[in-house]
């Protein structure tokens, strides 16, 4: 009996255990997915190219990274008669589960294929060469040797030129003169973000003071951990940041309730993908704006480059000019009076008269 | 007390277990308004027959009937509700809490927690001469008291038929008497008791009526008012009772072993063991008597390397062991049959052979360097298993489908194989059957001829007189007295463990 | 020769039942979110392809390492649960010993084995020597340990490592040093990674020590026991350590098949979760060597194969976890029913064969 106990709990620890890897599916922010009926690739039947979709964790539904490709994978559809195909990771799966799904998608005909997220680098590169008729695209990917690929593109953003913006309405919109940022992790691309930001606010009002935090110094949880970005947002309103911005992923949803409980006249900043349409109610009016990075952008104009004949290869940048990244008008009685000042900067930007920072 | 209907009727249970018939065809009567006595070696199958009458094991074949109702116990739960309670040998007893806590404890509904319960109590204690506060601590009480609050627990829970599970084995004799003016008080008022033990004398003493089983089946019922202890022992064992006895001394002048000024203390500084010193000559079997608790325990434990004392010195021969380890003793030849064989003595899902192994696992022939010598440690199983007379299907058999004389008979012989020069014996012959029993005594009388020198810890006095050249009593971790076993009876050991008082 | 057949049919039994209650509750899942279980199984049954059958053999090597290790803990009753972090800083540590390229070709695989199993065993040995000398449980400070590992190689990857876009990774390997493998197919479907014998040897040497050894001995006598090895001369403090770091050292090798086999470095293709799938399969296995191979087998398979979800089916291949988490609970729980079962039969057979021999005494 005492051994059945015993063995019980190491079931129900490995099943937690389990449990644990599958639990960060939901880390889009608790959203249904969308109804297989939606799915565009059931119903694409026309005669252009077939564009292969390859997501990361989370999947289509994830109101992020994966959803924004898919826009861009919608958009293609309809515009070039093309087809598609999907496929989609799961967490702690091995280099070789992602090999596999790109060499299905090739080998079922997919022309153009995407990698969303830089965890398909070293897969593409391994699977590239097996098909040269085949493009292959990774968002915000890169070459892992010294063999460049004829026929890999990788997308990469300008995060700080869009940082630069909402650090713009963040200072246009303080009222306190201090405003902040929150981090997942403290790694080299985040600190684009922060870069970005920081510029923007100073260039806005010299003076104003930027709160920064993050959340994990290493740990990749650091993204999927509300809590912590609700700690670490609800201490930066306490110093008397009355305005944050979070570049935290999944961590996102506690900013923007530590806005929430900040009360009125406190604002959170979204990023990647518009955060106020896909937050909850509560938190809306608390939304100034997002940090759009037009993932959707990217993976349409790869899938066009290959319609044309011309596809991208190497590595593109999408920054400002190309409408690669930018930010969110969505809240508009939050954002209406600060929009002209945001796109007097952002023509600067785009004509090169400022330059934006890549490291705080 | 004549009465229209019995308290417990048992027909016809049977029980079986793996390797084991535990209980076959048994029939017990149990009148009301009386103390009935279940008797019978360890391993008759007495245990079995409470745990069934318990609801704890349900029969394979037979019948209870309990007050005239046939009724099926699937759980103590039940069984309570029948009117039939138990106290175990290992009281249940949570020592933190108050007499009150532990009695209400799962039976708040009955009186509640507070006021009802304290006079319910005190109500039950008075009746029966039970002594109990309800606000004091169990940790408190000494072993005849917790002994009756167990009593007081289930009388509080609405039994009348009271299970007794050899309330004796922890009592010294003085106490013993005082649970039996309890009992006879509980059967005034008309409950009945079963009681169970296999000490005749005080069967003899309590007991209405007697039922006696062997080999997992009642064989007989007696009448204590004529029957002799010698006729109940022949039902019991089915032959002639062996008794020991010692034989002329073969004490040497060599000390095999010698303990001076040992003293053991427990993590918050208590004294377990203090100034212990003994010596044991070759040849020379001493006996360590006290009640249960005393120190015993620790001592062995001590001296086997379990435990290091916080001061004074052990030898073994010439060499200083204080600071050995348990395998180092082992391999400088120290046997050691533990108090508990299942606990310390047997890997109880290996087969006999992975036993023979267990403490001899750095010696021939289990062993041959690191690696395990299969082939050495089987034939030698098969050696012990003959001169042991361990019965069992083979020697692949797990050890727990054995019964506990042969389990133990299977110790013995591994701890006596390499030649060792000194046996620790706690309990040697604890819950295990007449004939075995008789083999293990002349086991160890044997090896004391070839001049072993045995320290033998029991709780069985007359296997201590039997056996001992000398006899130490223990009390509360000290030697209180020394007695020369041939001159010295149970009722002196008796005084002397329990500090000289009554 | 009978009697031999049936107690290996009746040791069957239990992880037979568990694989069909793990195939009822996954088809249950399935069919309750609204999607067809008829195509989730023909597309699970389906012969894997060419390289997806190289995938199950290299992903059944690192498993069944991993399950090897947890069983080295399970079989003396400690609960390892810390293969995760073990096998994390064990990985990186080893990464980055052969990207360093001290030693050149083979010498530098054999020593970079050496590092993981070295550093593997540290790691579990710290929770070890907690457990002997302060009484922490194994089980909470493994927990802690691997969050602290996964930390650890965070920052170390963060401020050492080679960065490339938006990744870090440890320097890649020496040319010479990749092992690569053995390519049963057409190139393109890969190799069998070389190191994957690692798991043959592993496996080997795990029935060897537990059943041919001193020390085995004393390994499964303190699982089974404590107290009777203590008794028995067994130093439990100095058991718990040993066998911990041993179980760390097996768990350092986890991943080395991949590293040397095509991973190159420590980065994006480090597969996390196979320390979990090792305690998990450990169980299904119930830490016998053959068992926790047909276990590993089965748990690669869904894995590998579960891929093939998302192109025929509109299952999430994610489900296969549930099939796998299933599994083990079922296992644990019908082992336990199971063994009940056979007790009550052999108590039938002894009462029968009682009676046979009281009826010819009598």
């Amino acid at each position: 009996m005492r051994r059945l106990t015993k063995l019980s709990a190491v079931a129900a620890v490995a099943a937690l255990a389990l449990a644990g890897c599958g639990g960060s599916d939901s880390k889009g922010g608790g959203g249904d997915k969308p109804a297989a009926g939606d799915d565009v690739c059931k119903t694409a039947d026309g005669d252009g190219p077939k564009i292969g979709l390859a997501y990361d964790v989370g999947g289509r539904g994830d109101r992020s990274f994966n959803d924004s490709a898919y826009a861009g994978l919608e958009k293609a559809v309809g515009e070039f008669d093309a087809t598609c195909i999907e496929g989609e990771a799961t967490d702690g799966e091995a280099e070789s589960a992602r090999e596999d799904r790109l060499r299905n998608m090739a080998e079922n005909g997919a022309t153009a294929i995407v990698g969303v997220g830089f965890a398909y680098s070293e897969s593409v590169n391994a699977v590239a060469p097996d098909f040269p008729e085949v493009n292959f695209a990774v968002i915000d990917g890169f070459d892992p040797d010294d063999q460049a690929n004829e026929n890999v593109a990788y997308l990469g953003f300008a995060e700080q030129e869009g940082s630069f913006l909402v650090g713009v309405a963040a200072a246009e919109k303080s009222k306190s003169g201090t405003i902040g940022f929150v981090g997942g992790v403290n790694n080299e691309l985040i600190q684009k973000f922060e870069a970005g930001y920081t510029a923007g606010a100073k260039a806005a009002k010299p003076d104003i003071k930027v709160e920064v935090a993050y959340i994990q110094e290493s740990d990749l949880k650091g993204f999927g951990d509300p809590a912590g970005g609700k700690a670490a947002a609800a201490g930066e309103f306490d110093k008397g940041a009355d305005v944050v911005y979070h570049a935290a992923g999944g961590s996102g949803s506690g900013v923007f309730d530590a806005a929430v409980e900040a009360g009125e006249g406190n604002w959170a900043i979204g990023v990647d993908s518009d955060q106020y349409l896909t937050a909850t109610a509560e938190q809306k009016p608390f939304i100034l704006t997002s940090m759009l990075k037009r993932v959707d952008v990217a993976t349409y104009d790869f899938a066009k480059s290959v319609d044309a004949g011309k596809p991208l290869t190497s590595f593109v940048t999408y920054d400002l000019k190309q409408d690669g990244v930018g930010y969110s008008t969505a809240n508009k009685t939050a954002i209406d009076g600060l929009t002209t000042t945001i796109d007097d900067y952002k023509a600067k930007i785009i004509a090169g008269d400022i330059k934006v920072p890549t490291k705080p | 007390m004549p009465s229209e209907v019995d308290a417990v009727q048992l027909r016809g249970i049977g029980k079986r277990f793996p390797g084991v018939v535990a209980n076959h065809d048994v029939d017990v009567t149990i009148r009301p308004g009386t103390v009935h006595a279940l008797i019978g070696e360890n391993g008759a199958g007495k245990s079995t027959l409470m745990k069934i009458l318990y609801g704890v094991q349900r029969p394979d074949d037979g019948t209870i009937t309990i007050e005239g109702k046939q009724v099926v116990l699937k759980s103590p739960t039940e069984a309570i509700e029948a009117g039939v309670g138990m106290v175990f040998q290992h009281f249940m007893l949570a020592d933190n809490l108050t007499v009150l806590e532990n009695m209400v404890l799962g039976a708040e509904k009955l009186h509640g927690i507070g006021d009802g319960a304290r006079t319910e109590i005190r109500r039950i204690s008075e009746r029966f001469g039970f002594d109990l506060d309800p606000d004091v601590l169990v940790e408190k009480l000494g072993v005849a008291a917790r002994q009756r609050l167990e009593i007081a627990k289930v009388l509080y829970r609405g039994a009348r038929i009271i299970i007794l599970d050899e309330p004796t084995a922890v009592l010294v004799p003085q106490e013993v008497d005082a649970l039996f003016e309890n009992l006879r008080e509980l059967k005034a008022a008309g409950n009945s008791v079963l009681f169970i033990s296999h000490k005749l004398d005080e069967v003899l003493a309590i007991a209405d009526d007697i039922t006696v089983m062997r080999r997992g089946t009642t064989v007989g019922t007696a009448d204590p008012a004529t029957a002799t202890k010698h006729e109940l022992a022949e039902l019991m064992v089915g032959s002639e009772l062996p008794s020991p006895e010692t034989e002329e001394s073969t004490v040497t002048d060599t000390v095999q072993l010698s303990l001076s000024d040992v003293t053991l203390t427990d993590e918050f500084g208590r004294n377990l063991l203090t100034d212990l010193s003994l010596t044991i000559r070759r040849g020379e079997v001493l006996g360590i008597a006290g009640v249960e608790g005393n120190g015993q325990a620790e001592l062995v434990e001590t001296i086997m390397g379990m435990r290091i004392p916080t001061s004074g010195r052990i030898m073994l021969g010439d060499q200083d062991v204080t600071h050995w380890h348990t395998r180092q003793l082992r391999e400088a030849g120290i046997g050691y049959i533990p108090e508990d064989r299942h606990r310390h003595g047997l890997l109880l899902d290996a087969p006999l052979w992975e036993n023979r192994i267990l403490g001899h696992q750095t010696r021939p022939p289990s062993s041959k360097g690191m690696w395990i010598n299969r082939k050495g440690a089987r034939k030698d199983t098969e050696r012990i298993v003959a001169d042991y007379d361990v019965r069992a299907p083979g020697i692949d058999t797990p050890s727990r489908a054995l019964s506990g004389g042969n389990q133990q008979k299977l110790i013995v012989g591994r701890e006596m194989s390499g030649d060792p020069v000194l046996l620790i014996a706690s309990h040697p012959t604890r819950g295990v059957d007449v004939g075995a029993q008789a083999a293990i005594w002349d086991h160890i009388k044997r090896a004391r001829r070839n001049g072993l020198a045995v320290l033998l810890v029991s709780a069985d006095l007359d296997e201590l007189i039997g056996l001992s050249d000398t006899i130490q009593v223990i009390l509360r971790g000290r030697f209180v007295g020394t007695f020369d076993p041939s001159s010295v009876t149970p009722q002196d050991l008796g005084t002397a463990m329990t500090g000289g008082a009554a | 020769m009978n009697g031999r057949l049936k107690s290996v049919g009746l040791a069957l039994l239990a992880p037979a039942i568990a694989i069909v209650l793990s195939i009822l509750v996954t088809t249950l899942v399935i069919a309750a979110v609204g999607s067809s279980p008829g195509e989730f199984w023909s597309t699970m049954f389906e012969v894997p392809k060419p390289r997806l059958r190289v995938d199950i053999v290299n992903q059944t090597a690192m498993i069944y390492i991993a399950a090897v290790a947890a069983a080295i803990g399970f079989r003396m009753g400690l609960f390892n649960i810390g293969l995760e972090g073990q096998y994390t800083i064990a990985s990186f540590s080893a990464a980055t010993f052969a990207g360093a390229a001290y030693l050149g070709g083979f010498a530098n695989v054999a020593a970079s084995l050496v590092v993981a199993m070295v550093v593997g065993a540290a790691w579990a040995g710290i929770a070890g020597v907690l457990r002997a000398t302060r009484g922490v449980s194994e089980v909470i400070s493994t927990i802690m340990l691997n969050a602290i590992a996964v930390t650890l190689v965070g920052y170390f990857l963060n401020n050492y490592g080679v960065k490339e876009g938006n990744s870090v990774h440890t320097k890649n390997l020496p040319s010479g040093t990749t092992l690569g493998g053995w390519s049963p197919f057409e190139d393109r479907d890969g190799d069998i990674w070389a190191l994957a014998i690692v798991a043959v040897l592993v496996g080997v040497g795990f029935w060897a020590l537990l059943n041919k050894t001193r020390f085995g001995f004393d390994l499964r006598a303190s699982g089974q026991s404590e107290s009777a090895a203590l008794a028995s001369g067994i130093n439990p403090k100095r058991m718990i350590v040993i066998s911990m770091m041993l179980s760390g050292a097996v768990a350092g090798l986890i991943w080395m098949p991949a590293l040397f086999g095509g991973a190159r470095n420590y980065g994006t293709s480090f597969q996390v979760g196979l320390g979990f799938l090792g305690i998990a399969v450990a169980l299904l296995g119930r830490n016998r060597p053959i068992g926790m191979l047909f276990g590993a087998l089965l748990f690669a398979f869904l894995s590998v194969k579960s891929n093939d979800l998302t192109f025929g089916t509109d299952v999430s291949p994610s489900i296969v976890q549930i099939t796998q988490g299933v599994a083990v609970l079922a296992v644990v729980v019908t082992y336990e029913v199971v063994r009940r079962w056979r007790t009550r039969l052999e108590q039938r057979a002894v009462s029968r064969e009682l009676t046979a021999t009281t009826g010819a005494t009598a």
